[in-house]
């Protein structure tokens, strides 16, 4: 017989592998077994009513035979000793034989007072085996008495009565009267039919009460069933005999069953907690992701395969002006209600477009006017590659925009104010070499702006050079100790020449006592001849320039006054923008890059100084530039 | 004797429109200039040269404005327009295939290369359409 293997190690149920899961059913004997304890039962159950009944005759022949020898000895011994002499004693012998029977009777004394046996019947052996002490208590009784005992080596018991026999008021002898007791037997034909009957009930109440049993122990069956099958489909292991259902092996699956489900409870209670506790991450984490949505600086919306809306970001709402309540669970045609948009995200997705992201430029002109918004969207999956919908972005693009524009308008502007010079030398210089500049005066002309072209192209290059040190942050101080009177000397040298060819005057105003000044001179000298060149640029001929040293407390003050053409108020704030040029015919008729004062204005910011402007259109300008002086006092000392 | 042919040179740089000026006088054509684009919309309206010269980057109107302005002109009385310019980006130029009797030169320019383009244009005018964009 095939025996499956139960293997159990540190409490662990292990399931039961292997391909013997097939169950060996094994009732063989069962059907018998119950025959067998069927009719047992039934046989004990006769035995014990034959005994039952055969007792209850065999007290009720006991009481009958106890009555009658009672009642015989009374009768005999009413008779007188004279009775049971002679002739006489036929006629009590009669009535002895009357009552009683050969197997009832035992034995059959009376005595005298002498002790002297007046009758004795007694059958075989009889008299010798009773007893001394019942016979000496017989012979002295005075009244009836009943007295028992065995014979060795014989079952039955007798029953001895004796009674005295009075005459003239004096005892003059014994009777005595042995019974034997009535021996019923078991099964007597007689009692046949009853116990035919009393069969026929037991064998129906046992049968009653196993089917009764049975029955009543079915769900115990059913529960043994479905723990088995459980147990089965739980791939747990499985002992062939577990499927008997016999109340031991049902209880010991009961047992095991709820040692496994405990085990399982503690198991599952354990999940739970882990579950609970990554539940709480979960949602931890979720809401990280919403936090970190909200606080990015473009609009995000998450749509799902039905294009309606999960969440909108804390930026979009804000930009759209709506409440995320509004907006949660709505078709996104109502949350982006911008056609090119819509058309944008409705494109047909393309094969292996899932996680490619595509943009466009769009503007919001109800919420933003004026704002571009780059659109770009990307579609969600879950882990095994299944669409959950799509996600939007929108940025503003409108500042990357404008600073692309700039980079643009910067590029070209630049090449504009590099070439134009070179186009000025290239041009000018083949003409004198094709000939075509025959008079002296003429090339001579030519030649001066081939030369001034040069130093132009020179001096923007070096503005550049500059410029570009300042937007890289690389333009540093050289400071050192400037003589202002040298330094004042030196600009003016600078624009002297020109100045005088445009008849202007260029008067000076400085003080008895030049201040010292901890400064880069040659930076700070290209921030001044940057003004100082302006004005004499943009003022007309015959005016005149003021330049102007005074000293402060704390401050060293450089002034440049004209009386040149002004500048506008709608130029004026931009004047420090690089590139800037004013449309005025009057300014645009002369050369400039729009760099110098974008320079200045960065080198005088660089030594902590301010720059001040007024200008008054038609009448001239005023700059003011003020460097503080703290700094000569810290290193002087 | 043939009226000398009339060209207008609008440049916001006086020396270019000074060299230019020199050049194609000596060629024998007769020569104006303007300094922005708007003074050059008026020279166009008034004198009818038969030739444009112009800066694109300028004050007051740019060259291009001025040229789309003054496209539609060319259906009555077609006029070489010479472009000078150093914009240089593909994208920059895409107007330019839509301006008729047009041509782009490049800063810097050399001033024979342009007298000898206005030459050829003059002297073939079939060829106008297919004028080289040197």
């Amino acid at each position: 017989m095939a025996r499956a293997l139960l293997v159990e190690n540190a409490g662990v149920w292990r399931p039961f592998r292997g391909s013997n899961k097939t169950i060996v059913r094994t009732y063989p004997m069962k059907s018998t077994k119950i025959g067998i304890v069927l009719f047992v039962l039934v046989l004990v159950g006769i035995g014990f009513f034959a005994h039952l009944s055969s007792r209850q005759e065999e007290k009720k022949k006991m009481k009958e035979v106890l009555g009658k020898g009672s009642y015989l000895v009374s009768l005999l011994s009413m008779h007188s000793l004279m009775d049971f002499q002679g002739d006489r004693r036929d006629f009590l012998l009669r009535t002895l034989a009357e009552y009683t029977s050969y197997e009832a009777l035992g034995y059959f004394f009376v005595q005298d007072l002498d002790g002297a046996f007046l009758v004795s019947l007694a059958p075989g052996e009889i008299s010798s085996e009773i007893p001394q002490e019942v016979g000496t208590k017989s012979f002295y009784t005075m009244g009836l008495i009943e007295q028992s005992f065995s014979r060795k080596g014989a079952q039955d018991k007798i029953y001895e009565f004796a009674k005295p026999i009075f005459e003239n008021g004096q005892k003059t002898g014994v009777v005595r009267l042995g019974m034997k007791a009535p021996s019923v037997p078991l099964f007597s034909l007689e009692r046949i039919s009853l116990l035919a009957l009393i069969a026929f009930i037991v064998f129906a109440a046992i049968t009653f009460g196993y089917y009764g049993i049975i029955l009543s122990l079915r769900p115990i069956r059913t529960l043994n069933q479905d723990m088995v099958q459980t147990y089965l489909n739980q791939n747990m292991f499985y002992e062939q005999n577990m499927k008997s259902n016999n109340i031991g092996t049902i209880m010991e699956n009961l047992d095991k069953f709820l040692k496994h489900i405990k085990d399982k409870i503690i198991r599952i209670e354990s999940d739970n907690t882990e579950l609970i506790s990554r539940l709480g991450l979960i949602t931890f984490e979720k809401n990280q992701i919403i936090n970190i949505l909200d606080s990015i600086n473009f609009g995000v919306v998450i749509t799902d395969t039905q294009d309606n809306v999960g969440h909108v970001n804390g930026y979009l709402l804000r930009l759209l002006g709506k409440e995320k309540r509004d907006l949660i669970d709505r078709p996104l045609t109502e949350v982006l209600p911008y056609d090119d948009i819509l058309a944008f995200l409705s494109q047909p997705q393309t094969a292996g477009a899932e996680t490619s992201s595509r943009q466009m430029e769009s503007m919001l002109p109800d919420v933003a006017p004026g704002d571009v918004y780059q659109c770009s969207y990307s579609y969600l999956a879950d882990s095994d590659g299944v669409p959950l919908g799509k996600m939007i972005l929108l940025k503003k693009v409108t500042a990357d925009k404008l600073a692309e524009k700039a980079r643009e308008e910067f590029v070209a502007h630049i090449a504009h104010e590099l070439l134009t010079p070179l186009t000025n030398i290239k041009s000018y210089s083949e003409m004198l070499m094709d000939g075509e500049v025959d008079d002296s005066e003429m090339q001579k002309e030519f030649f001066n702006t081939i030369n001034d072209e040069t130093n132009r192209l020179t001096s923007l290059i070096r503005n550049l050079l500059n410029l570009s040190k300042m937007e890289m942050g690389n333009l540093t101080l050289n400071r050192g100790l400037v003589r202002t009177d040298w330094f004042v000397e030196d600009c003016i040298g600078a624009i002297e020449a020109s100045a005088r060819d445009k008849n202007i005057t260029i008067s000076t105003r400085l003080p008895d006592n030049y201040p010292s000044l901890l400064a880069d001179k040659e930076l700070l000298k290209v921030a001044l001849i940057n003004i100082l060149g302006n004005a004499l640029k943009y003022t007309p001929e015959n005016g005149s320039i003021t330049f102007s040293l005074s000293e402060e407390d704390n401050a060293v003050i450089f002034e440049v006054t004209d009386t040149g053409y002004g500048i506008s108020e709608q130029d004026l704030p931009h004047i420090f923008d690089k590139f800037y040029r004013s449309t005025n015919a009057q300014i645009t008729a002369q050369v400039g890059s729009g760099l110098g004062l974008a320079i200045t204005s960065e080198i005088v910011q660089l030594h902590d100084g301010e720059i001040e402007v007024q200008s008054t259109l038609g009448q001239g300008t005023h700059f003011t530039i003020r460097l503080p002086k703290e700094e000569f006092s810290i290193a002087g000392a | 004797m043939q009226a000398p042919k009339k060209i207008l040179v609008i440049d916001d740089e006086a020396y270019i429109r000074r060299v230019i000026e020199l050049k194609l006088s000596k060629r024998g054509y007769e020569v104006i200039t303007a300094s922005n684009g708007r003074e050059g919309l008026e020279l166009i309206a008034t004198k009818m040269p038969d030739a444009v010269i112009t800066d694109v980057m300028m004050p007051e109107m740019d060259g291009r404005t001025l040229c789309e302005r003054t496209d539609g002109l060319k259906r009555e009385r077609p006029f070489l327009t010479v472009i000078i310019t150093c914009r240089i980006l593909p994208e920059e130029r895409d107007w330019l295939v839509h301006m008729h009797d047009t041509l782009f030169m490049e800063k810097p320019f050399s001033p024979s290369r342009l007298a000898q383009c206005i030459d050829q244009y003059f002297n073939d005018p079939m060829r106008r359409q297919q004028a080289s964009w040197s």
